[in-house]
């Protein structure tokens, strides 16, 4: 077994990102999902981008999508698939921050952590582009380093295997 | 001889449980803490809170104007605040019964622009004291507006509140998280947490925290 002695510095940066962006994403969710949906949906509707319909789903659902992303990330479970995912969605967030901010909608709560006051959106943004680079490290090095990915792998090298005759 | 594919496939399977697992078990910490209220507290606007911060007792109350339960409680839960104003901070929520109760959401809504003209506590009073007048009415405006002009409100303003979308927000969202703490009856009580419904379960919890903090 590899010792953490011989970890490089690549993949601890790419542990480091994988974990704290997955729990931050996780958390985030977890806020939203523990309060009324119609909470989030309000935030939503502050963008003034969509339909009610797609503001109701999206409020019952991006929370969940963001607990089970940021889980799966920090354990490093499909690491490269959850890193893209959520890098995608950051990038979504982005852009709906910058369309708020050109067009200088009145929003108060991001609704990024739940509906709690939030930073201004010109911080909000600038936050999230250190989260997108936490989402590249993880994608580059998050999984040689302590992740289920790697353990599973190395599980099923090892188990003995039946041969063809 | 080794078949990358049956490999691949038994590594992918292995994969798809854990995450079957992890998502089970994240969904099921989550639902937990939901049904717990462990989440963040949700704040009720300024002029709905009452009492010190520090209180050692709070006490959510989630009410309908035109419950007659929420009557007698609303006149209880001031004499407990009057008796011990130190010790007990009252955070008042709405939970309108719309389906029995048609005027509930348009007195709540009123209620709260009273608050923000800084008289919450005298119109929502008032609400409750000429509740028999109101709640049966099929045009309770007019009575509304005397209420209002009682409390000494401002007409102009008081109707200009009515129509910011912010305010019915408010009293929607209170109603969202009385759904979601599964409340079924009015009123409903959160002593420091601790679910009371009706005014007599809150006078039992109530009870014994001001007997050990005196």
């Amino acid at each position: 077994m590899t010792g953490i002695k011989n970890i490089t510095f690549t993949q601890w940066t790419g542990l480091a990102g994988r974990v704290v962006l997955g729990l931050v994403f996780a958390w985030a969710g977890f806020l939203k999902a523990v309060a009324p949906a119609e909470e989030f949906a309000y935030a939503i509707e502050t963008y003034k981008l969509f339909p009610q319909w797609m503001t109701t789903l999206s409020a019952l659902t991006v929370p969940w999508a963001e607990i089970y992303l940021g889980l799966l990330l920090a354990a490093g479970l499909f690491t490269r698939a959850s890193a893209a995912a959520i890098g995608a969605l950051m990038v979504f967030f982005q852009v709906l921050l910058a369309q708020a901010m050109i067009r200088g909608l009145p929003i108060t709560s991001c609704g990024c952590f739940g509906t709690g006051k939030s930073n201004p959106i010109g911080v909000e943004l600038a936050l999230n582009f250190i989260l997108l680079a936490l989402a590249a490290l993880a994608w580059f090095y998050g999984r040689d380093r302590f992740s289920l990915d790697r353990a599973i792998e190395s599980l099923s090298q090892s188990a003995p295997r039946k041969e063809k005759p | 001889m080794r078949i990358p594919e049956i490999k691949d496939k038994r590594t992918l399977y292995r994969k798809l449980a854990a995450a079957a697992a992890l998502v089970f078990l994240a969904t099921l910490g989550t639902l937990l803490a939901r049904h717990m209220n462990l989440g963040p507290a949700r704040p009720a606007p300024d002029y709905r809170n009452f009492g010190p911060a520090d209180a050692p007792i709070v006490i959510e109350e989630f009410t309908d104007f035109a419950c007659p339960a929420c009557r007698h409680a609303y006149s209880g839960l001031a004499e407990i605040e009057k008796t011990y104003p130190d010790k007990v901070r009252v955070i008042f929520k709405h939970y309108p019964l719309t389906n029995i109760h048609p005027w509930s959401v348009e007195a709540a809504v009123r209620a709260d622009c009273a608050g923000r003209q800084g008289k919450f506590k005298e119109y929502a009073g008032l609400l409750f004291e000429k509740q028999n007048e109101w709640v049966m009415s099929r045009e309770p405006q007019k009575k509304f507006d005397e209420y209002a002009d009682k409390a000494g409100l401002d007409r102009a303003v008081l109707s200009a509140c009515m129509d910011d979308p912010e305010i019915a927000r408010q009293v929607t969202g209170d109603m969202a998280e009385g759904d979601m703490r599964g409340i079924n009856a009015t009123p409903t009580f959160f002593v420091n947490g601790k679910r009371a419904v009706g005014f007599g379960q809150l006078v039992d919890q109530v009870r014994p925290l001001i007997i050990t903090l005196k």
